[in-house]
């Protein structure tokens, strides 16, 4: 296991793909301090803006010690191991990710877990916008794997979303989450914004708590006793059942908590 | 300026009938002459090299609006591809729309020197100028689309082919345009209020004229104005299954024009014009039906259009071919229709191989290419980036020198499309020499520009050099050392300089920037007249729309009479 | 006394170029054809705030130096930037841009321009889904609905309405002024419509039509013959005044009208009858009115691109256009601000590939809003030196912005005396493009027009141009002469 310590906070943007199980599988500290990463305009050394240590045990896991908020692309596209960030997480952490397991003890910047395809991510503070979402232009947004964030997420998070499943415990979303998403799921346990599943052609958003507002293409269908999250769990309800998004001729599903929103009421008139 | 002698190489010169002899090339003051002082030149020991005049390319996308928005419009695309600056070179971005400075890094790299922008609307020529100028390394030129210009229906519908050919002339000159390009005749107009043609002999909506009328009509202008390269046309009906048809009735409508036994019609990416069938399920390739005309005429030469499996960038003045691709494909989706002149759209794609319709488009161009036995006929082009982008040349080039090459990609490719294929029944490999045609001499012979495509005294010292000897190479089985060499010029010489050193940039130079000075007998009144009509036509007025000298880095006008 | 024709205005996205300029004494004395704010400005640039001389802040205070000294000291705080910012471009030509970029380039910095303020998100809605556009002129000749939203063209593009749809006359369809005038009439009485004939509309407010509907009686102005227009926004602007009908809509709440609109144009069905405060049923009538016309066009402003929903909302809007396509001819486009914003980001794309938010820092130009452009930097504090040219984000970025601006060395390059060039620490005068230097622009619908010199910069002042190629050959100097110190310690 790799320990790394930032030696100063960080003004300048940090940009450290570089900072991934497989990238220092096999590599000795010397090997690993030397890999190059910029600091702004300035191409330098991991070991120039990094204390590294060899901790305890050879298994394929890297541990950030500090304030890693100004430090992009940590695990860009890792396929095994794990990285544990003591601190917050700058954008693009564990941006196509393909596997491996990813925790933030604070909070991620965005494009976290933008366009993955397996592993894991728990953040244990809170996401920024774009989780989950593909770049600029793209579509291609996450596939598979799972995130899992106990405090909020920022706006467009989960965009393009086309498997896989998003868990938010914190008490708020962001505007447009699940944005054109295709399958997959997101679970949101507590509140989510205005605009949730603008555009969605396919999957399902689970809202235990509140939904700000319903879009107006969106159509009721049913009311059901509870849904399935995943092989894990189950949310139980009442939910209303809306389909959407029409702008789209979408199928996406979204379960609004019947209890916690009781200003969707008007909407049985169509049952 | 330095003399240079190329010393010992394969000479591969179609146009002077140079067949892989073994001799030298002297070049002084950029152009090729008969001998320099070995004592004084720089040597470049070719010894073992093939050398080939500098590639040339009848039809690429590289720079205006259309382009430009393509590039804005797709972060995704360039994102994987960042191109670094280093203490020669700008830095920038390429994959299938790349910036312009790695565009002309690109091209030399290949060993090309000279490339011809083929779509431009008028009233942004400025800005194609502008790009144009920011492409290192090449000798570029751009053609005008002019085929549903509100002034030649106007003209042609009335039979007034002089004063057609005036405004033409006008054009060329205003725009520093290269030759008249014709896209979707009458198409481009309908498509104005939403509508398109569907045959060669249907009205245009308030002009009273068929796209026949058009091609013609131009035809004879082009043939009046002496104009170096003929019309360039992309047909009616481009890329629906069955348009072979239109194809065949296009190329036999041109046969009115006289041209006494010279080619009169240049079809664009006949790929993309020769599909059978006549829906999506059985769309089918119609290469033998289009190459048994070409074969047995002498008025058509064209490009292949061929299509590369990639992630690529759609962009043509065919506004309503482009609306089509957005509805099978509802990707992201451009439509922009200029006034008076012509339309435009955009949308990416990804041809796949295991998609059968477009594993046989991949078919088709190939079958073209190997069917058409005249290989001065038929010119290697991705109408980059519409079938996939101009850096993918080297892989088209493995696949017409080798029967192998192409069979291993046509293994890979879906089933359906495998068996309607052509190609396994086609055995025929271009050599080296036929290869100098159709990506130099050919074209360089159809664009009418002398200096270019050859390696006799006198022609502009650009020239190839490519890591393949063909004494020891059978380049039908080593397609892969082919592919590689024909991607990484071992040197490319612009005007004399060595520009690219195994595949490296090793000097940054401007290209020119060629146009037709068109001069006609009676030029005045034209001025007269546009200048009452612009208020009327277009939102600019007449003194800005001209491109004025200082829009061009390097001028290289050449001068026209024409019989009008 | 001379005349000079044909004048592109170096003002709005409209890039007017008819526009007629009498020259006396190196001044312009007269302007025929433009609006109220092209008049003031080719009349009184030269007025008050012009800054003389190069500026230099020694002891807290903008002292006046040599060109050279203060070329060298911008090219020194650039070349030992770890990560400068390069914002500003559009109110100068395209030649100046493709320095900047070398520029931007050739320090490592961001290269952003004033889009990141206005119309950026357009460009990313644009980059989800396209764009299906045109020019002014096709609009011109063949438009029969025409749409604003979110914008005001009579106050912000004052000559839209005339030259380019309303009230222009095309090939195909005519102008509605007459018809306009008449409504006037009826509406108005006599007096006013006299005085705004005899005034010139142009440079006159119109006076208050209530040609609209909502809410009230339901829409049967889009039942009338011939060019429709159709306002809407969260206020009756003037715009909206003339308007054939008016749709005022919840602010904030324009991406549902326009979801819901996708909707009906579809035939489907709303289970609610208010979306953002529009009746359904009046919905309904507009969804035909969409559907039915020849060829519809939908220009939209800030009012979209600056409010909830932002990049969403433009991206709502061209795929309600898309869809419209399906039934209809319908295009739509962004009423772009400052004359040359769509060149900056014109040069920028075919350079870069990328149109504005470049970081240049890795030695390559990478795009992503939310990251890299000047905005993100500003707010984070990430960046420590700034150049500004023709530009004032000191009067109109956030405050947070600026105060994180001036706490690094900032360059600035404007003719004028504005906010932020009171706050830089070296400042250049600049010349007026398309006044005393030529160059090139970019109409909001891409056109590319000339910009003329028509009078003289004052002795000692120079183009944009000259200037970031001074500096641009100065810190290539300084950067060859680090070089060789390095070598030469090793
Ligand atoms: S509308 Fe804009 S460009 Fe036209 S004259 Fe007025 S300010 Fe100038
Ligand atoms: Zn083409």
């Amino acid at each position: 296991m790799i320990v790394l310590t930032p030696l100063k906070t960080f003004k300048f943007p940090v940009t450290a793909e570089c900072i991934n199980p497989d990238v220092f599988q096999g590599k000795t500290v010397a090997e690993i301090a030397a890999l190059p990463v910029f600091e702004g305009n300035r191409q330098k050394t991991l070991g120039e803006l990094f204390k590294i240590e060899q901790a305890e045990g050879d298994n394929p896991s890297i541990t950030i010690n500090g304030d890693a908020s100004e430090v992009r692309r940590i695990g860009y596209g890792m396929k095994t191991g794990e990285i544990v960030v003591n601190g917050n997480a700058g954008m693009h952490l564990g941006e196509k990710m393909a596997g491996g397991r990813i925790v933030v003890n604070g909070n991620a910047g965005q494009w976290t877990g933008s366009s993955m395809k397996k592993g894991l991510i728990e953040i244990h503070g809170n996401a920024s916008d774009y989780l989950a979402s593909p770049y600029r232009g793209s579509t291609d947004g996450m596939k598979g794997g799972k995130i899992v964030v106990d405090g909020d997420v920022g706006a467009d998070s989960g965009c393009y979303l086309s498997g896989g499943l998003i868990k938010i415990k914190g008490s708020n979303t962001g505007q447009f989450l699940g944005y054109h998403m295709s399958d997959g799921t997101i679970h949101v346990e507590k509140n989510a914004a205005s605009r949730l599943g603008a555009n969605m052609t396919g999957g399902k958003i689970v809202v235990s708590g509140t939904v700000e507002e319903m879009m107006p293409t969106f159509t009721i269908d049913s009311v059901k006793p509870k849904v399935k999250i995943d092989e894990a769990e189950t949310a139980t309800g009442p939910f209303y059942v809306f389909l959407g998004d029409l702008a789209e001729n979408g199928t996406g599903k979204i379960f609004a908590s019947k209890p916690n929103n009781p200003n969707l009421k008007a909407y049985e008139k169509y049952l | 300026m330095t003399e240079l002698l190329i010393k010992n190489g394969f000479v591969f010169d179609p146009l002077n009938k140079v067949n892989g002899e073994k001799m030298d090339i002297a070049v002084k003051n950029g152009k090729i002459v008969e001998k320099v002082n070995e004592h004084k030149a720089k040597i470049i020991d070719a010894a073992g090299l093939t050398v080939m005049p500098g590639g040339v390319d009848i039809h690429t996308h590289i720079a205006g609006g259309e382009v430009n928005t393509g590039r804005m419009v797709r972060p995704e695309d360039h994102v994987k591809d960042a191109v670094r600056k280093t203490a020669l070179t700008r830095s920038g971005t390429g994959y299938s729309i790349p910036s312009t400075f790695v565009t002309g890094y690109r091209y030399s790299q290949m060993g090309y020197t000279t490339v011809m922008n083929p779509s431009m609307a008028p009233l942004e020529a400025k800005h194609t100028h502008e790009e144009l100028n920011d492409i290192p390394l090449l000798d570029k030129a751009t053609y005008p689309l002019i085929g549903d210009w509100w002034f030649v229906l106007e003209y042609l519908r009335k039979g007034d082919l002089e004063e057609c050919a005036r405004h033409v002339a006008w054009m060329l000159q205003t725009t520093k345009g290269y030759a008249i390009k014709i896209v979707n005749p009458g198409g481009l107009e309908s498509w104005g209020f939403g509508r398109n043609v569907h045959s060669i002999d249907d009205q245009v909506p308030n002009f009273c004229i068929t796209p026949r009328e058009i091609m013609v009509g131009l035809a004879k202008v082009n043939k009046m104005l002496n104009l170096p390269h003929t019309i360039h046309l992309h047909t009616n009906n481009l890329g629906l299954p069955g348009n072979y048809t239109t194809t065949l009735d296009t190329m036999k409508a041109l046969e009115s024009v006289p041209s006494d036994g010279k080619p009169n019609m240049h079809i664009t990416h006949l790929q993309f014009s020769s599909f059978g069938g006549d829906g999506w399920g059985n769309m089918r390739s119609a290469a033998e039906e289009i190459s048994k005309y070409i074969n047995t005429h002498s008025h058509v030469t064209a490009d292949m259009g061929q299509v590369i499996f990639t992630d690529t960038t759609t962009m043509t003045a065919d506004g309503p071919f482009e609306y089509t691709l957005y509805q099978l494909s509802g990707h992201k989706w451009v439509n922009s229709d200029v006034e008076t002149e012509t339309s435009g759209g955009i949308i990416p794609f990804h041809y796949k191989k295991n998609n059968a319709v477009n594993a046989t488009q991949w078919s088709i161009a190939l079958e073209l290419a190997l069917l058409i036995e005249d290989p001065w006929k038929i010119y290697m082009t991705t109408d980059h980036p519409n079938g996939g982008p101009f850096f993918a040349y080297p892989k088209i080039i493995a696949w017409l020198t080798s029967r192998k090459a192409r069979m291993a990609t046509l293994k890979k490719c879906h089933k359906k499309a495998q068996k309607k294929s052509l190609l396994p029944s086609i055995k025929r490999e271009l050599s080296l020499y036929e290869l100098a045609i159709v990506t130099r001499a050919g074209q360089a012979k159809a664009l009418g520009l002398t200096n270019k495509g050859h390696l006799g005294v006198g022609a502009d010292a650009d020239i190839a050099i490519y890591d393949v000897n063909p004494e020891t190479t059978d380049i039908a089985r080593k397609y892969k050392a082919v592919r590689k060499a024909f991607g990484n010029a071992a040197y490319t010489i612009k005007d004399g300089r060595v520009v690219v050193k195994d595949g490296e940039v090793v000097q940054n130079v401007d290209g020119r920037t060629i146009w037709l000075d068109v001069q006609t007998a009676e030029p005045c009144r034209i001025d007269e007249q546009m200048k009452n009509k612009f208020r009327e036509y277009w939102s600019v007025d007449y003194a800005n729309y001209p491109v004025y000298d200082h829009y061009v880095k390097v001028k290289d006008p050449i001068t026209i009479q024409a019989s009008v | 006394m001379s005349i000079v024709q044909s004048v592109t205005c170096p003002i709005c996205g409209c890039l007017c170029d008819d526009i007629e300029l009498t020259i006396e004494n190196n001044e312009v004395v007269k302007v025929k054809n433009g609006c109220a704010i092209c008049e003031a400005k080719f009349l009184g640039y030269r007025g008050h705030h012009r800054i003389k001389t190069p500026l230099i802040r020694k002891d807290g205070k903008l002292v006046p130096v040599s060109m050279d000294e203060a070329v060298h000291a911008a090219a020194e705080v650039l070349a030992n930037a770890n990560y400068p910012i390069l914002y500003g471009w559009s109110s100068t030509s395209s030649e100046a841009q493709r320095i900047g970029v070398e520029l931007t380039e050739e320090v490592g910095g961001v290269m952003d321009n004033t889009a990141v303020v206005c119309h950026g998100p357009s460009i990313l809605g644009v980059q989800e889904v396209g764009i299906p556009t045109c020019t002014l002129g096709q609009i011109r000749h063949r438009a029969d609905l025409i749409i604003y939203w979110g914008c005001d063209p009579w106050s912000a593009h004052p000559r839209h309405l005339e030259r380019y749809t309303s009230f222009a006359e095309g090939r195909f369809e005519k102008s509605e002024w007459k018809a306009y005038m008449q409504k006037l009439k009826a509406q108005a009485g006599k007096k006013k419509v006299q005085s705004a004939t005899r005034s010139g509309l142009i440079k006159t407010q119109p006076p208050r039509a209530s040609s609209c509907t909502l809410p009230g009686a339901p829409p049967s102005a889009l039942s009338k013959r011939g060019r429709k227009l159709i306002v809407i926004d969260v206020r009756k602007s003037m715009s909206a005044e003339m308007a054939d009908f008016f749709i005022q809509v919840e602010p904030n709440k324009d991406y549902e009208l326009m979801q819901a609109i996708r909707v009906l144009i579809k035939d489907g069905e709303l289970d609610v009858d208010k979306v953002a405060g529009v009746p359904v049923e009046y919905l309904k009538e507009v969804a035909d009115a969409l559907v039915n016309c020849e060829f519809g066009v939908i220009f939209f402003g800030m009012g979209l691109t600056q409010t909830a929903g932002k990049f969403r909302n433009i991206e709502v809007a061209i795929s309600l256009v898309r869809d419209l396509n399906m039934r209809t001819k319908f295009l739509i486009m962004p009423m772009r601000g400052h004359f040359n914003v769509t060149g900056a980001n014109v040069v920028s794309a075919w350079q870069s590939g990328y149109p504005y938010g470049v970081d240049f820092s890795l030695g390559y130009p990478r795009y992503n809003p939310g990251e890299t452009t000047c905005m993100d930097v500003l707010i984070k504090d990430e960046h420590d030196a700034t150049l500004v040219i023709a530009a004032d984000p000191g009067a109109n970025f956030p405050k947070k912005a600026v105060q994180n601006m001036v706490k690094h060395p900032l360059i600035v390059i404007d003719p004028h005396m504005n906010a932020t060039a009171m706050l830089g620490d070296i400042v250049f005068p600049a010349a007026f493009v398309g006044i005393e230097v030529e160059g090139t622009a970019y109409r909001m619908d891409h056109v590319p027009l000339p910009l003329k010199k028509v009078v003289e910069p004052p002795e000692g002042i120079y183009s944009d141009e000259e200037i970031l190629r001074r500096i641009l050959e100065e810190v290539r100097i300084i950067k060859k002469q680090k070089a060789q110190q390095k070598v030469e310690a090793t």
